[in-house]
């Protein structure tokens, strides 16, 4: 029986080793942490050939026409190559640069107000099989991106080129698009589009090739993964990590100087900052919301905190009556009230104690909804010159908090009963602010509503589980709710095109409902050479009229104007109530150097060398 | 194998059918009532895009017809491709995350066995003394400490402070702290079970006789006590199970392993159907077995229960 006994030990311990074998072969195969031995030293040796990061968990897609996430747009950059790509200069600034085109060539305006632009590829390219890159596998990638079939989440990426309504209608096969010879692409926009360049370097317009995306499988195994950039995808073990190493048939293969990189999939903060700290992993994208502080303190360095074109906000829903019960106002009155009553409700919020206490990691208050980031016509900031140059719709600076306190309760007393000696309106009708779990909205949830409760606005918080949320809130069946946005190219039309009746990202639900008929607005783009001037107009008579302007617009100092006019449009509603412009926070090891990331969030980690 | 246990082993299987049938059925219509879809995100696709995603997978039809495709395809063992990770299979899926669960699950629930009776033992046999209180102690401990708490405490000694595990389970010697994590619990419960078997098999007349005829120590215990006192520790083999499968969702998480809990719950936040109904099948499937295998692994130990 002591046999026996030693027979089972040996069995479970036998076991317990092949488990742990196995995991490092699912694990690393190529990794040279899996060549080490012991796994105490696994963690704390770092090869310099191989980056190990995490930048979030299983991509839902690698294929560049069906990704619509940043994560799997910093992975796209380092397997394809487009037209266009975005390069670090000397001096830390950011450019957009030719990649697998010669070079990025002004467009021609042609008679109908149309712009045609020609391209010609690099020699040669070639894709990780060795076939030649050629110009109609551009033409092929952009179609299908674009096409109804696909469905694809950014098809819309392609709305600027000529056809394209045609395509994702499936009214046609082809855009305005077209190679000419195996090296040249011509392109024709619907009109000039000043972020043309942005988005040739926007994974959605990167190269695939027909005979590869045949199988509709291909982009979820390194077998079968045929691609032209920089790097190869040489294993995918799904949900642990997708390993790249360095293709040296790439044409610019001599600039690459990071050998392989292993992208670690997870999605935990919390474990991610385990693997930072232990030296694991050199560059982790996200941390938990309640170490902020703390690895601020410990990782002066090390902690990083970036731009980035997003604005955290809460949204109206235009249709709730907040009036008093008995106002006996209607139409374009009560609108006008309405929206009176949003505006000074936006005052009412200290956004200095939102970021610095609640957020923490380096966002800035926000007087506007276009993000910080996003340029002007002249190359300034959107955002300082928005509402007519004043720089926003509020002051947001600490000494205006007692100004904006008290301009805030004049305005409201117009509307409500106000209770002198307790310093509280005593019939604002209850609301209830709904926001998608998550500790950090709860908080900023806790602090709005203590902030109304002051003067005796009753705010009740729900939070619903994610996928709930959005539903609620795009089916409007909501009074207040929390909002985020984050831009897909640096141009402020993709923060004022969700706003029309139409948009699939309306939760605020204008022009919708009730508000359809609500004729409340007016807008007078006379000085801009166009003939829309309307007064006390509905939303699609106005805001709609406006984006519409903006989308055929040519003439860039008037298609900013424009913008600004619909910004001024939006804000007057009160329906937005942006709190903070977002910041990218990510830890990278004092040990890795050449890194970059752009303002949309995309890491670069080819051009690094780890010291 | 007599008529009787194969015609019961052929019932419950029967009954284990209808059982994953009434989950698949339940499964669908909830998850179907539950608000939100696969094809939701912050930035809204158009309805066009939208419409044809869902003819795509079938979403546009009744759900009463989807629902019958459904049994008809898993009838076949087709579960169909992932809605969210498009181009992947659900069975791709499962078969991934399975092959890491299994080893992390089986290694625990073998080690959590060997030790648990082991320490049972030497406890019973030396009853009473310190080794007994102290490992009474412990079990104890690990019995009423939850496995995030336990997981939480391992990975930030062995991991953070010592570092001498890697905290990421899809890396070389990452599944030790979860197998270690997963089997505490199970262990400590099947100390204390045997324990307490084993101290009432031991009282009992026929171990007396075996005393009387001059077999000592380990030979009582091994030889004439252990295959009893071992009833009560498989009746809990189900349960163990249970909480293997349940309790790796959590552990799962903590140490970042790519298993089929992940991959379960990320499917629900993501509301892939497909693959919600694929691992909610599996893990259902793998239960009602295990919960077979154990009540035969009773008969085969105890002859006198009658399985009927």
């Amino acid at each position: 029986m002591k046999k026996f006994l030693a027979i089972v030990l040996a069995a479970a311990m036998t076991m317990s080793m092949v488990a742990c074998g196995d995991s490092a072969k699912t694990g690393s195969d190529n990794s040279a942490t899996g060549d080490a031995g012991a796994a105490t030293t696994d963690t704390a040796s770092v090869d310099a050939n191989v980056l190990n990061v995490s930048i979030a968990s299983e991509p839902a897609s690698l294929d560049p026409a069906l990704n619509s996430a940043v994560d799997g747009a910093t992975m796209l950059v380092h397997l394809f190559s487009g037209l266009a790509k975005w390069e670090q200069k000397s001096d830390g600034t950011l450019e957009l640069v030719a990649d697998a085109a010669t070079e990025l060539p002004e467009g021609v305006v042609n008679e109908d107000g149309t712009v045609t632009y020609t391209y010609t590829l690099r020699d040669g390219m070639k894709w990780s099989d060795g076939q030649p890159v050629t110009a109609n596998d551009f033409v092929f990638a952009w179609n299908r991106a674009a096409s109804a079939d696909l469905a694809a989440d950014y098809g819309y990426m392609f709305e600027v080129v000529d056809g394209y309504d045609e395509v994702a209608a499936g009214e046609a096969d082809s855009m305005n698009i077209e190679a000419t010879d195996d090296k040249t692409i011509v392109v024709t926009l619907k009109n000039s589009v000043a972020y043309w360049n942005e988005l040739l370097a926007f994974p959605t317009y990167f190269p695939v090739r027909e005979d590869v995306v045949a199988n509709e499988s291909w982009a979820t195994d390194p077998s079968t993964y045929v691609n032209n950039g920089p790097y190869t995808m040489t294993s995918w073990s799904h949900n642990s990590v997708i390993t790249l190493t360095k293709n040296d048939n790439f044409v610019d293969a001599g600039t690459i100087t990071m050998p392989e990189i292993n992208f670690y999939l997870s999605d935990d903060a919390n474990n991610m900052l385990t693997n930072f700290e232990n030296g694991s992993w050199q560059m982790i994208d996200d941390v938990p919301t309640n170490e902020i502080a703390a690895l601020k303190e410990s990782y002066p360095t090390e902690f990083v905190v970036a731009g980035q074109l997003g604005t955290y906000y809460v949204c109206w829903n235009v249709n709730e009556d907040i009036l008093p019960a008995g106002s006996g106002l209607s139409g374009k009155e009560a609108e006008d009230a309405r929206a009176e009553i949003r505006n000074a409700v936006s005052l009412l919020f200290d956004r200095n104690y939102i970021v610095e206490e609640i957020g923490q990691a380096g966002q800035v208050p926000a007087a506007s909804f276009v993000a910080m980031g996003l340029t002007d016509g002249d190359g300034s900031q959107f955002y300082e010159n928005a509402n007519g140059g004043k720089g926003g719709y509020y002051a947001v600076d600490k000494d205006s908090l007692q100004s904006n306190f008290d301009s805030a309760v004049e305005t409201l007393k117009k509307y409500y009963t106000y209770d002198e000696a307790s310093g509280k309106f005593t019939d604002f009708p209850s609301m209830t602010y709904l926001y998608n779990t998550s500790e950090g909205h709860k908080a900023i949830g806790e602090y709005l509503q203590s902030a109304l409760a002051a003067i005796g606005i009753n705010m009740q918080l729900e939070n619903q589980e994610w996928n709930t949320f959005l539903e609620t809130r795009k089916a409007g069946d909501y009074s207040i709710a929390r909002n985020g946005w984050l831009a897909d190219y640096n141009d402020p039309i993709c923060f004022l095109d969700m706003w029309t009746t139409a948009s699939g990202n309306n939760d605020v639900q204008f022009g919708k409902g009730a508000h359809e008929g609500v004729a409340a607005y007016s807008v007078d783009l006379t000085d801009l050479g166009y003939e829309t001037k309307v007064e006390n107009g509905t939303w699609a008579e106005t805001y709609d009229v406006v984006i519409a302007d903006i989308k055929s617009c040519t003439d860039n100092d008037t298609r900013y104007a424009l913008m600004h006019k619909a910004e001024d449009l939006l804000m007057s509603t009160g329906c937005i109530c942006p709190l903070y412009f977002y910041t990218d926070i990510y830890m990278i090891d004092d040990s890795v150097q050449g890194f970059f990331s752009n303002p949309l969030g995309y890491k670069y980690f080819m051009y690094t060398t780890i010291q | 194998m007599n008529p009787k246990t194969l015609k019961y082993i052929l019932k419950r299987l029967v009954l284990g059918v209808f059982t994953v049938w009434v989950v698949i059925t339940l499964t669908f219509f909830i998850m179907h009532a539950v608000p939100g879809g696969p094809f939701l995100s912050e930035k809204a696709v158009s309805p066009a895009a939208q419409a044809a995603m869902e003819a795509k997978y079938g979403l546009d039809k009744p759900l009463m017809v989807q629902y019958t495709t459904y049994l008809t395809d898993v009838v076949q063992f087709r579960f169909g491709p992932s809605l969210k990770q498009r181009g992947r299979m659900v069975i791709d899926i499962i078969t991934d995350g399975l092959s890491v669960s299994a080893r992390l699950g089986i290694v625990a629930a073998v080690l959590a066995l060997v030790f648990g009776v082991v320490l049972g033992s030497v406890a019973a046999l030396r009853r009473n003394t310190i080794l007994d209180r102290i490992i009474m102690i412990i079990t104890t401990a690990f019995v009423s400490m939850p496995s995030f708490i336990m997981g939480s405490l391992l990975l930030v000694e062995f991991t953070i402070n010592l570092q001498w595990f890697p905290a990421n389970g899809a890396t070389k010697g990452g599944l030790v702290l979860p197998i270690i994590t997963l089997m505490l619990y199970p262990m400590s419960y099947i100390t204390r079970l045997t324990r307490s078997s084993m101290l009432d098999v031991l009282g009992q007349d026929y171990i007396r006789t075996a005393k009387a005829k001059g077999v000592t120590g380990w030979k009582i215990i091994f030889g004439h006590a252990l295959k009893n006192a071992l009833i009560p520790v498989i009746t809990y083999f189900g349960p163990m199970l249970a909480y293997i499968v349940t309790g790796s969702l959590v552990v799962e998480q903590i140490f970042a392993v790519p298993g089929i809990g992940r991959a379960f719950v990320q499917s629900i936040i993501n509301r892939d159907y497909m693959l919600i109904m694929g691992t909610t099948i599996v893990l259902a499937t793998l239960i009602v077995i295990m919960n077979l295998v154990s009540d035969i692994l009773y008969k085969i130990v105890d002859p006198r229960i009658n399985l009927e």
